[in-house]
């Protein structure tokens, strides 16, 4: 595989000529899905966008005290000075090839300063995009009978706005009290939330009849319009009411939002400055590496139901449950170890102080074993991506959950 | 009925408003008896009790030792009885008689204590002394000059003369530190001292003199022969000889000044010394060392602390510790950090000429003009 020429795509975020619907958001949204709020348009509407931004603001000398406290985020210069974004560089261990301007501009929210020249906003898409991505494959590849809820769950605990948040936390990014262009370029620059504030449910999303309340949404309808998290997320939008849309961007976002648009935005950076490896070993540094429990993620209503369920479709014997041992039966607290046998094959083993938390439990396990099957030398399809990759062997893939 | 009402029964009965509490009451009561509790017995009571253990303890009648091996108490003095004039009280007045010579009166002279200082013997200034006219003792004469030298020409010119000067008074085996008296010579004998070559060849001061002539030695050792014998002689002396030595010298031909009553300048207007040879001189012969550092401090007008006086070796490390590269003066700890180099180089470092206070941090956080609009608002902040 050729290896893609990243250095004119940062040259591009650097630059005053940003263009946000670039080659690669074109790739990456080619799909089906209309991903996040925070997704440009189409590029033609970016590229009117950019043209509509004031460039005849006025410029001011950018040592002079007045001009800094007229500007919505710091100026570009002040990145080098400051103590704080190179101590963050350091701390993250970001690679040098990663300047201290485009942390400081990963730094500034939309919220702070709505020219998108010098908010993260691109940044953060990009890095939202690829996170997504990465933890996708991982999750798909390494658990592949995984039910979409747990998908879903896992995904949220891995890339979600309160993960990412609490990363933020962890990196030591403190937030400025008000932004603007006297405020130290290491701080998060947001413009906060009115106190009061309820988040609104999110309407005017793609799915039809949304405004029935009542109807069942099938998980399945999620993958297609919901969002990585099968959160509700607002549709596509015409150009013109998009540009319409940034207007309320600017009441404020929460601390949560921005700090995760800030980690997203970091995650693009990279990616972009530094290239594909360097952000896969952030990707494996910072995400992977969080220790996640899946078998914690599952929710059976009725275990023994799906277990038969799936023995059936998968032409195994009918399940059968047997009392392995059991201890105490007319005393205060009996204790019954049942395990679930297929024919000759122990699919699992509980134990319970019924007969039936027994056998629900013994289901639990043995449906736990099915669904959290990992095969072994797992490769996600992106390690194709490298040059000299092995040849690439099918990953297994599984028919799905069990559907009663 | 309780003791305590029983007290109160004993006033007024029935009045409320003269009531005083018992311990109050107890405490205004008249207690000989009460003290006497704490009486101790003294043993010129024969039949107290401490006399009567005493007698038991030791088995006889007479006990030896004290008869009160506590001392006379003081409740015992203010409470107990006036005692019976023993056969031990004149031998004590005999003693007095004879102590009373040793406080410095006459025997005789009666001794009455002043109340007020009126008729007591004055001693000190007898009249009014800021009326009195200034005597000599109470102008002040500086040491050291008013205006200290900092130049190095000058300084050398100093060391050189103070150098020649103690040469010269080793040489006459003269006391070296009398060479201060005279603060500044006339004019002709400080150019026979300019002129005056100084060898740093022997660790003798007094043989390391090269003098211009044979002449201007026999001056300056008949002159400084008088310095720190009697001083006005000296002086006179002095005087005497350089009237001679004014007329010899004329034909140096050294430009002079004609104006003689106009205050001299340093050095007579020499800037330079005439041999830089005196720098190298060592100073380790301690009385050598004083001696110069003394003159050359008068001559400099600096003033050398003792840890100085113990590390400086020669003449030159004088002159560099008042020029300042002895003992550099250190410097302020802000002035270190932002002059340092491998600070200026760290990125996560930043060092402020300034020290950052709460308004700084306000401002580099945002919060500074929110606290402003904040004021302007209620009308705080113009």
């Amino acid at each position: 595989m050729k290896r893609l020429q990243l250095q004119r795509w940062s040259s591009s975020v650097l630059s005053a000529q940003a263009r946000t619907g670039g080659r690669l958001q074109h790739r990456l949204y080619n799909g089906i899905r209309h991903q996040s709020t925070a997704s440009p348009a189409a590029p033609t509407a970016n590229d009117q966008l950019i043209e509509e931004e004031p460039l005849a603001s006025p410029i001011h000398p950018p040592n002079s005290r007045q001009s800094k406290y007229q500007l919505p985020s710091p100026p570009v210069e002040a990145a080098r000075e400051s103590a704080k974004l190179a101590a963050l560089h350091a701390r993250l261990y970001l690679p040098s090839r990663l300047p201290l301007e485009t942390l400081a501009r990963s730094l500034v929210d939309a919220s702070a300063d709505p020219n998108p020249k010098f908010n993260n906003d691109s940044l953060a898409t990009l890095g939202h995009d690829l996170l997504t991505h990465y933890t996708t494959e991982y999750l798909l590849c390494t658990y592949p009978r995984l039910p979409l809820t747990v998908i879903f769950a896992a995904m949220y605990a891995y890339v979600g706005p309160k993960t990412l948040e609490a990363m933020a936390r962890e990196w030591g990014v403190e937030f400025a009290a008000a932004p603007g262009g006297e405020v130290d370029p290491g701080y998060l620059q947001f413009k906060r939330m009115l106190p009061g504030t309820e988040p609104k449910p999110v309407t005017g999303t793609a799915r039809p009849h949304e405004d029935q309340k009542h109807w069942r949404k099938s998980i399945t309808s999620s993958v297609v319009y919901d969002n990585e998290f099968g959160d509700p997320v607002k549709g596509p939008k015409d150009p013109s009411e998009q540009s319409r849309q940034d207007t309320p961007n600017l009441k404020g976002v929460s601390a949560e939002q921005a700090s995760a648009t800030f980690v997203r935005a970091v995650m693009g950076a990279i990616y972009l400055h530094a290239g594909r490896p360097a952000a896969k070993r952030f990707f494996e540094q910072h995400f992977l590496s969080r220790h996640l429990n899946i078998s914690d993620l599952f929710n059976f209503s009725q275990p023994a139901r799906d277990l038969s369920r799936l023995c059936a479709r998968e032409n195994f014997e009918q399940p059968v449950a047997r009392i392995i041992s059991e201890t105490g039966r007319k005393s205060r607290h009996p204790v019954f170890v049942v395990g679930i046998y297929s024919g000759q094959d122990k699919l699992g083993e509980g134990a319970g102080a019924s007969l039936l938390e027994a056998r629900s439990r013994a289901a639990v396990a043995a449906l736990k074993g099915w669904y959290l099957y990992s095969p072994l030398n797992v490769r996600v399809p992106s390690s194709m991506e490298e040059e000299g990759a092995a040849p690439w062997k099918p990953v297994h893939v599984d028919l799905g959950e069990v559907i009663v | 009925m309780r003791p305590s009402l029983r007290l109160l029964n004993l006033e007024v009965p029935g009045s409320r408003a003269l009531y005083v509490c018992s311990i109050c009451r107890q405490e205004a009561r008249p207690r000989p008896i009460v003290a006497r509790q704490f009486l101790r017995h003294a043993s010129s009571n024969a039949d107290s009790l401490s006399e009567r253990v005493r007698r038991k303890l030791w088995g006889t009648d007479n006990p030896p030792g004290l008869k009160d091996p506590y001392g006379e108490s003081l409740l015992e003095k203010r409470f107990g009885k006036p005692k019976p004039q023993e056969p031990e009280e004149p031998q004590v007045e005999e003693t007095n008689e004879l102590a009373e010579p040793s406080d410095g009166l006459e025997p005789g002279v009666s001794y009455e204590p002043a109340t007020t200082w009126h008729g007591l013997e004055r001693v000190g200034h007898l009249g009014r002394w800021k009326d009195a006219p200034p005597s000599e003792a109470d102008t002040y004469g500086s040491f050291a000059p008013k205006h200290k030298l900092y130049k190095k020409g000058p300084l050398s010119l100093a060391a050189h003369q103070a150098a020649v000067e103690i040469s010269l008074m080793q040489a006459l085996n003269r006391p070296l530190t009398h060479v201060c008296k005279v603060v500044e010579h006339d004019k002709p004998i400080f150019k026979l001292i300019w002129k005056t070559k100084v060898l740093p060849t022997s660790p003798n001061w007094g043989e390391s003199l090269k003098f211009h002539n044979e002449n201007a030695k026999k001056v300056l050792f008949y002159v400084f022969e008088q310095i720190g014998g009697t001083q006005p002689e000296a002086a006179e002396q002095e005087q005497a000889v350089e009237d001679i030595e004014v007329e010899e010298f004329e034909n140096f031909e050294i430009v002079e000044d004609p104006s003689p009553p106009a205050p001299n300048p340093r050095f007579f207007g020499y800037t330079e010394p005439r041999f830089k040879s005196a720098t190298s001189l060592p100073l380790t012969d301690p009385a050598i060392k004083f001696a110069f550092l003394k003159r050359f401090s008068q001559l400099s007008g600096h003033y050398f602390p003792d840890n100085i006086v113990s590390q400086i070796t020669n003449v030159k490390h004088a002159m560099q510790y008042i020029q300042g590269q002895l003992h550099p003066k250190p410097t302020k700890l802000a002035e270190q950090l932002e002059n340092d180099k491998q600070l200026q180089t760290l990125s996560n470092v930043k060092v402020f000429s300034k020290r950052q206070t709460t308004l700084h941090r306000d401002d580099e956080k945002g919060r500074r003009k929110l606290i402003e609009s904040e004021l302007r608002a209620r009308g705080l902040l113009e």
